[in-house]
C-alpha cells in the first residue's frame, strides 16, 4: 500500500518564513521599484508588425519623426525574437496617432495587413483597475459567503488569507521582474484569486471530512494526515493545471503571453499556499477550540518533536 | 431510477450532447465567431461623460448605444456590433476595416440634428432620404431649431389621412423659433439632416405656435418609426471619447491565433501523456474525458456564436487553456478519491461508487469557487477581459457536467466489468472485499 506520511505540519514555521521572506522582498520591490504600467494606464499608442528585411529601430524613429511624431526621439522601439517589433508612443489621439502610422507604414513599405495599432486614451486604465477593483471586492464577498455556507467562516476567512497572500506574490514577482502590468494581468490575477482556492477547497473538504470523528489525534495531527491523503490528487492538479499554462507562456503570442506569466506564478503560489499557508493556519486556530484543546493536551506529545 | 438506468441515461444524454456540439461548431472556423483581435478589424471603446450639468443615466447609455448602432449600421460594415460595457463605456467592433479615421469620425461626434430651411442649403444633391450632404452646404443662418430643442418624438397616425406620421414637440425656445418661422414661411420646405445627412423633407402646411408638429406624408409605419428615433435621439445626449482603439491587420491577428492553438494543443498533449503514464487506463478514460469536454464546450460555444453572443478573443485562448487544466482536475480528483477507496480494501464496485461521488462533491466546491470570481469579472469588468472570464465560467460549466454525466459513469462502469479482471492495467493492485 503506498501511503505518504510526511510531517508537512511540523515543518510549518518554515512555510511561514519562506512565505514571510518572499512577501518581504516583493513588498520591498513593490514600494522601492513599483510596477512598470502598460499603456493601457498611462495612454498611448504601440504598433505591433512582423519585421521586414532592410527594416531598423532606427529607420522607424526616422519614420516617425518623419510623420510628425512629436516624441519620436523618445519612442520606444522593441524587437521580439519572434520577429515582431513593438513601437510605443505616447500619442493618445487614435486620430493623430492613426495618421502617423499610417505614414510610417507607407514610409517603410510595410504590408498593412500585418499590423497592429493600438490606441489608449489616458482614463482607459483608471476605469480597468476601477472595475477590477470593483470585480475583485464582489468575488472576495462571494466567496467568503459561499464557503461560509458550504464549510464554515473560519475556514472563509483563511481562504481570503491565502488568497491575498498569492495576490501580493504575484505583483511582488511582476515587481522583481519589471514586468509590465496590463488589464490582461489584472484579469488573470483576478481569475486566480479563484483557481488558487482550488487546492485549498480539496484539503480543505479532507480535513472537514476527517473532523468529523476525531479522536485520539490532534486536530494538527489529523490536518497533516489530511494533507497526506490528498497529497498526489494535490501535486496532480497543480501540474495539469500549471502545464498547459507554461505552454502559453512559451510558445503564444504577446497577449497571450501576458496572460500566462501572472497565472503561473499564481496557481505555483495558489499551489503552495493551500498546504503551506491555509493549512496549518486553520489547524493552529481550531486547536483553540476548547474541543480540540483537549485532545490538543492529551496526544500531543507524540509530535512534539517533529513541530 | 436504479444505479444501471441512471448509467445508461447518463451516457445517453452525453453521447446526445456531443452530437449536438459537433452538429453545432463543425467546421470549427466558420461556426466559432472569432473576435477583432484575431480577424483583423478596428475596435473602438467610447467612453461617455455628461454634457454641460447633465448627469450620466441609464437612460441616456442605452439612448448612445442605440444611436451608435444606427450609425454603426451606416458605415456598412457587415457584423459591425456596439456593446454596453459597465457604466460608461461601448464597445464599438468594425470587422475588417482597414482605416479607423473615418469610422472614428462617424462614430465619436456628438452628433449634429438640424431642421433647415431648404433654400438655406447650397448644394446640387436631390434632397432625399439618405443623401449625405458635402460639409458646409449650410450654415448656422439655415438652420430654424436644432435638434437640442427636440423634447420628444413618436410615430402616429394622422386623423386625416389616416397615414403613418411622425408627431415632434419641442421646448420653449424651440417652440418659438418654430412658431415664428412656420407662421411666417408657409408652403416652403424644411429639411431635417442629422451629422448633414437628409433625414426628411417636410412642407409646411400652416403656422405652428402650440410647438406640437406632426409631418406626415407618404411614409410607411417603419420609416415613421425611424424618423421618429432619429428626431427622438439624433444628437448624443452624451460626451464620447475613444478611450481604447485598437486596429488589428487580419494576417497579424491570425498568427497570433495560431501561436496560441499551438501552445494549447502542446499543453494538452502534455496532460494527456502525463495521464496515460501516471494512471494508465484511467489516463485512457480522462482522454475521453477531455475530448467530451472540448466538445461540449465547443458546442457552447458555437451556439453562443450563432446568437451572436460569442467571439473567440486573444484573451479567450487563454481562458480556454486554463480550463483544459481545469477539466483535467476533475478527472484527477475522482481517479484519486477511487484509487484510495480501493485501497482501503473496498471492492473496486463500492469503491467506485462511493469514490467518484466524494471527488464530485469535492469538484463542484472547487468549480464553483473559480466559478464565483469568473462570474464577478464577466459582470463587472471592462476590457478584453470579458472574454476571458467568459471562457472560464462556460468551461466551469462544461466541466461539471463532463464530471457529473461521464467520468463518473465511465469509472463506475469499468469498476464493475473491466477493472476486477485486469486491475495491473489501471495501475492497481487488487481490491479488497465488501466491507
Amino acid at each position: 500500500m503506498r501511503r505518504t506520511a510526511i510531517d508537512l505540519m511540523g515543518k510549518r514555521n518554515w512555510f511561514f518564513l519562506a512565505s514571510a521572506i518572499i512577501i518581504v522582498v516583493g513588498l520591498i520591490s513593490l514600494f522601492t521599484k513599483g510596477l512598470v504600467f502598460g499603456i493601457e494606464f498611462q495612454g498611448g499608442t504601440v504598433m505591433t508588425f512582423q519585421a521586414q528585411s532592410g527594416v531598423s529601430a532606427e529607420g522607424i524613429r526616422t519614420s516617425l519623426e518623419k510623420a510628425g511624431v512629436a516624441d519620436a526621439r523618445n519612442a520606444t522601439i522593441q524587437s521580439t525574437q519572434d520577429g515582431t517589433f513593438l513601437v510605443r508612443t505616447t500619442e493618445s489621439d487614435p486620430t493623430k496617432a492613426s495618421d502617423a502610422f499610417t505614414a510610417v507604414v507607407a514610409d517603410l513599405a510595410l504590408p498593412a495587413q500585418d499590423i497592429t495599432v493600438t490606441t489608449i486614451g489616458p482614463g482607459w486604465g483608471r476605469s480597468v483597475t476601477n472595475s477590477a477593483l470593483l470585480a475583485l471586492a464582489i468575488s472576495i464577498l462571494s466567496i467568503l459567503a459561499y464557503i461560509s455556507v458550504r464549510f464554515e467562516y473560519k475556514m472563509s476567512l483563511i481562504a481570503v488569507l491565502a488568497l491575498v497572500h498569492d495576490a501580493i506574490i504575484v505583483l511582488g514577482v511582476y515587481s522583481l521582474f519589471g514586468r509590465e502590468v496590463t488589464p490582461n494581468t489584472m484579469a488573470a490575477l483576478l481569475t486566480i484569486l479563484g483557481y488558487s482556492l482550488y487546492d485549498t477547497i480539496v484539503v480543505f473538504h479532507r480535513i472537514r471530512e476527517n473532523s468529523r470523528n476525531l479522536q485520539k489525534q490532534t486536530f494538527m495531527q489529523m490536518a497533516n494526515e489530511s494533507i497526506n491523503q490528498v497529497l498526489m490528487r494535490w501535486v496532480n492538479t497543480s501540474l495539469t493545471s500549471v502545464v498547459p499554462v507554461i505552454c502559453l507562456l512559451v510558445f503564444g503570442g504577446e497577449t497571450l503571453k501576458d496572460f500566462a506569466f501572472a497565472l503561473v506564478v499564481g496557481q505555483l503560489s495558489g499551489a503552495y499556499s493551500s498546504v503551506g499557508i491555509a493549512s496549518p493556519i486553520y489547524a493552529l486556530w481550531k486547536e483553540r477550540e476548547p474541543k480540540f484543546q483537549a485532545l490538543k493536551k492529551k496526544y500531543a506529545k507524540e509530535t512534539a518533536k517533529a513541530s | 431510477m436504479d444505479s444501471k438506468t441512471r448509467n445508461v441515461v447518463a451516457l445517453v444524454t452525453i453521447v446526445a450532447l456531443v452530437a449536438v456540439s459537433w452538429w453545432l461548431f463543425w467546421p470549427l472556423d466558420e461556426k466559432i465567431n472569432q473576435g477583432l483581435d484575431i480577424k483583423g478589424g478596428v475596435q473602438v471603446i467610447l467612453t461617455a461623460s455628461p454634457i454641460g450639468n447633465t448627469q450620466l443615466t441609464e437612460d441616456s447609455m442605452s439612448r448612445t448605444e442605440a444611436i451608435l448602432t444606427e450609425r454603426v449600421n451606416g458605415l456598412g460594415v457587415s457584423e459591425a456590433s456596439v456593446q454596453r460595457q459597465g457604466n460608461d463605456s461601448l464597445l464599438v467592433q468594425l470587422p475588417g476595416i482597414k482605416n479607423s479615421e473615418d469610422a472614428l469620425d462617424a462614430l465619436g461626434s456628438t452628433g449634429r440634428l438640424d431642421f433647415v430651411d431648404m433654400r438655406s442649403i447650397n448644394t446640387s444633391e436631390n434632397l432625399v432620404y439618405g443623401v449625405k450632404l458635402p460639409e458646409g452646404s449650410y450654415d448656422t443662418s439655415g438652420v430654424i431649431v436644432a435638434g437640442s430643442s427636440v423634447k420628444s418624438a413618436g410615430a402616429t397616425i394622422d386623423t386625416q389621412s389616416n397615414q403613418p406620421a411622425v408627431s415632434v414637440d419641442f421646448d420653449q425656445e424651440g417652440r418659438d423659433q418654430w412658431g415664428a418661422y412656420t407662421t411666417a414661411n408657409v408652403g416652403q420646405y424644411i429639411v431635417i439632416l442629422l451629422d448633414n445627412v437628409v433625414q426628411s423633407v417636410a412642407q409646411i402646411r400652416e403656422p405652428i405656435t402650440d410647438g406640437s408638429t406632426q409631418i406626415s406624408g407618404s411614409f410607411s409605419a417603419e420609416e415613421a418609426k425611424r424618423l421618429s428615433a432619429v428626431l427622438q435621439a439624433g444628437a448624443l445626449p452624451v460626451d464620447l471619447k475613444p478611450s481604447s482603439t485598437l486596429i488589428v491587420g487580419p494576417t497579424l491577428g491570425g498568427e497570433s491565433l495560431r501561436q496560441g492553438l499551438l501552445a494549447g494543443l502542446l499543453g494538452l498533449g502534455l496532460v494527456a501523456l502525463f495521464m496515460l503514464v501516471y494512471y494508465r487506463g484511467l489516463g485512457v478514460v480522462s482522454w475521453l474525458s477531455l475530448a467530451v469536454y472540448l466538445s461540449l464546450l465547443f458546442g457552447v460555444v458555437a451556439l453562443l456564436s450563432r446568437m451572436g453572443a460569442f467571439a473567440l478573443t486573444l484573451p479567450g485562448i487563454a481562458g480556454l487553456v486554463l480550463t483544459v487544466g481545469l477539466a483535467a482536475d476533475s478527472s484527477i480528483l475522482i481517479f484519486e478519491r477511487f484509487k484510495e477507496e480501493v485501497r482501503m480494501g473496498k471492492t473496486y464496485r463500492t469503491a467506485a461508487k462511493s469514490g467518484t461521488r466524494h471527488a464530485i462533491g469535492t469538484s463542484v466546491d472547487a468549480d464553483l469557487v473559480t466559478f464565483v470570481s469568473a462570474l464577478a469579472l464577466f459582470l463587472v469588468a471592462i476590457g478584453p477581459v470579458k472574454g476571458f472570464a467568459l471562457m472560464l465560467i462556460l468551461g466551469i460549466a462544461c466541466d461539471l457536467t463532463v464530471a457529473i454525466l461521464f467520468t463518473r459513469t465511465v469509472v463506475v462502469l469499468l469498476a464493475e466489468n473491466v477493472i476486477p479482471k485486469a486491475p495491473w492495467l489501471f495501475g492497481l493492485k487488487g481490491g479488497g472485499t465488501d466491507a
